[in-house]
């Protein structure tokens, strides 16, 4: 086994060189005023913080965690009982739900939000099918349809994973002693899923918080979450026009990487066998 | 022993194609140790199941404290489960567990805590209440499933194999323990094995079963002595089975002799199964037997010696405390009241 150590040494170093480097670098940025036009400067200052009390920025947080919050409500609220039903069909009928849920996550992202987008404009496919007429571009409503859409299945995984493995003589014994059902599932299905609950609800919320191409496309820009701001700053610097916008851009990042961070160490407690994670 | 607490009439049970009970009757009484015992698949745990509410019959009914209870849920039954793999919920301690059933009862807290210690008590689990269910042994947990049980003091007891997963030792005393909590609680216990020895032990009356049917219903004694079938008589404990004819009442001939027993009523001639246990074989001086032999192979079995003797190049198993060598010439006898006829199966 030790030969095959040597195999693992190139993704190792890719890892060390595109990720734990770039994480060091953007430390580095966010902490200081270093600035690829003026390599001689370097001094450590909290000046990048200043981004915080501009009210855009306030604004994106807020967005960023309101949309994504509900975001994943709605998808809890659809996916619990979806993933349950799964959990609970004879093997070959399952296999073709899962199929439909799994097939269309391998088609680009991109091109997923692509087509939400033409379906939100008034004159669509979906309009000609329909006869229904959407306007949901550049709408809070739009950009959460989108996101349920694109995440929901994050939410179903983790969710069917730990309801399949759930013992159902569990329910019976539950029964046995007197639970009718909605006691079963009160008392016993819902606290056994915990684990799954914590990484569905983690997997779809960050993503959605995180997501800017989604927001960039069917919110037209008028809606900008965190990631858009981070995308604005880093193309700033791109053009040319900089200032310290890269730093700031830095310093956005690691709080977004933060956050993964701990929702890591949340799910890791709760899910002490990393069967929901996929 | 009380009056019917529990009675099935006429059960049939099929999944799919698969006959699993069939015209099943035969009713519990109160404060009874009954056991149902036969081999996997023979409907044994189907019968438990349908007792405890878990499956309903395809026909007939099923009766408790008078009433019909077909129709009602596991959770409107004064019936509790042992569950075969104990089922007990990972995400509960032991406490917790236990005051399942009392808590959805809505109970006041102090009698929870106080039931609950007393049945921990009961199981000999004292101070374990904190403890995780994963932290525990099998023996622990199984005796968690059983207070879990208990503690809501059912008239009725179902188990299905409990003691499964136990080793021989802890198997043994659970046995022990089992019966003495049936008498002290004076609730009734619905026991399901396929351990024969587990059956003859524990109950009061068992249930032998076979393929969806019940083959003898009996005191353990009766059963062990009595087998009314060839089955019967190979499923409890060691046997040797012979067919024979009924010369007349009082004689039967197999082997080709003539033994005196103690059975009569059958046809004259009529074909008969007839059983000796091998412990009801003696050694004689092989010039005074019916049956001359030559011991095959010897094993030590702790109390017993298991002898194989070869008679006429059939092999007899024997239980006895003689040792006698291998290729020791002997001769067996059997007294009347050993030799147990029964009806030919027709199969």
């Amino acid at each position: 086994m030790k030969r095959l150590r040597f195999f693992s040494v190139p993704y190792l170093a890719w890892m060390l060189i595109f990720i734990a480097v770039p994480t060091l670098i953007l430390i580095m940025l966010a902490f200081s005023d270093y600035s690829l036009y003026y390599p001689s400067r370097f001094e450590i200052t909290w000046v990048n913080f200043q981004i915080f009390s501009q009210s855009y920025m306030s604004k994106a947080i807020i967005y960023s965690f309101g949309l994504s919050i509900i975001t994943t409500l709605i998808c809890f609220v659809i996916g619990y009982p979806v993933a349950y039903y799964l959990a609970n069909l004879p093997e070959k009928t399952r296999k073709i739900w899962l199929a439909l849920l799994i097939v269309p996550l391998w088609a680009n992202m991109l091109l997923r939000i692509f087509a939400w987008e033409k379906i939100f404009t008034p004159l669509s496919i979906f309009t000609d099918l329909s006869g229904l007429s959407l306007d949901l571009l550049g709408t809070n409503t739009g950009i959460v349809i989108g996101m349920v859409g694109m995440y929901l299945p994050f939410m179903i995984f983790p969710l069917f994973s730990v309801l399949e493995r759930m013992d159902y003589s569990l329910v019976e014994a539950a029964k046995d002693l007197g639970a009718t059902d909605l006691n079963v599932f009160f008392k016993v299905i819902f606290p056994m899923s915990l684990g799954g609950i914590v990484s569905g609800v983690i997997m779809t919320m960050l993503p959605a918080m995180t997501s800017f191409v989604l927001p960039a496309r069917i919110g037209l820009g008028r809606i900008n979450l965190i990631g858009n701001i981070i995308e604005s700053k880093f193309m700033k610097e791109v053009m040319g026009s900089g200032g310290l916008s890269i730093n700031v851009g830095s310093l956005i990042s690691l709080m977004l990487m933060l956050f993964s961070v701990i929702s890591f160490v949340i799910i890791t407690r709760f899910d002490k066998e990393g069967e929901t994670l996929i | 022993m009380g009056k019917k607490l529990i009675e099935l009439k006429n059960i049939s049970k099929s999944f799919g194609d698969l006959v699993v009970l069939d015209h099943f009757n035969f009713y519990i009484n109160e404060n009874e140790f009954i056991t149902l015992l036969g081999p996997s698949g023979c409907g044994k745990t189907t019968c438990l199941r349908l007792i405890g509410g878990f499956e309903t019959p395809d026909d007939g009914e099923i009766i408790f404290d008078g009433k019909v209870i077909n129709d009602l849920e596991p959770n409107q039954r004064e019936i509790n489960t042992c569950f075969q793999k104990y089922a007990l919920f990972p995400h509960l301690n032991v406490f917790d567990n236990i005051a399942f059933g009392l808590k959805l009862k809505k109970l006041p807290k102090t009698e929870i805590v106080d039931r609950v210690h007393q049945t921990l008590k009961l199981v000999k689990l004292d101070g374990f209440q904190d403890r995780h269910i994963s932290t525990l042994s099998g023996g622990q947990q199984q005796r968690v499933a059983i207070a879990r049980a208990i503690v809501n003091r059912p008239k009725v007891l179902l188990l299905d194999e409990p003691l499964g997963a136990l080793d021989l030792k802890l198997r043994q005393e659970m046995q022990y323990e089992l019966k003495e909590m049936q008498r002290t609680l004076g609730i009734t216990f619905v026991y399901v094995t396929h351990d024969q020895e587990e059956a003859l032990t524990m109950s009061d009356t068992i249930v032998i079963m076979n393929e969806g049917k019940i083959l003898q219903i009996g005191t353990p004694e009766d059963i062990y002595n009595e087998p009314k079938s060839r089955f019967v008589a190979n499923f409890i404990g060691e046997s040797n089975i012979f067919e024979g004819i009924m010369i007349e009442d009082y004689l039967v001939k197999f082997v080709d002799r003539e033994f005196k027993c103690v059975d009569k009523g059958f046809h004259l001639n009529e074909a008969v199964d007839v059983v000796i246990r091998p412990e009801d074989f003696d050694f004689v001086p092989p010039s005074k037997a019916k049956i001359k032999g030559i011991v095959d192979s010897l094993t030590f079995k702790g109390v017993h010696y298991e002898i194989n003797v070869m008679v006429d190049g059939r092999e007899y198993t024997i239980h006895t405390t003689k040792y006698r060598e291998v290729g020791d010439r002997v001769g067996l006898s059997v007294e009347p009241e050993s030799i147990h006829v029964m009806r030919r199966q027709r199969s």
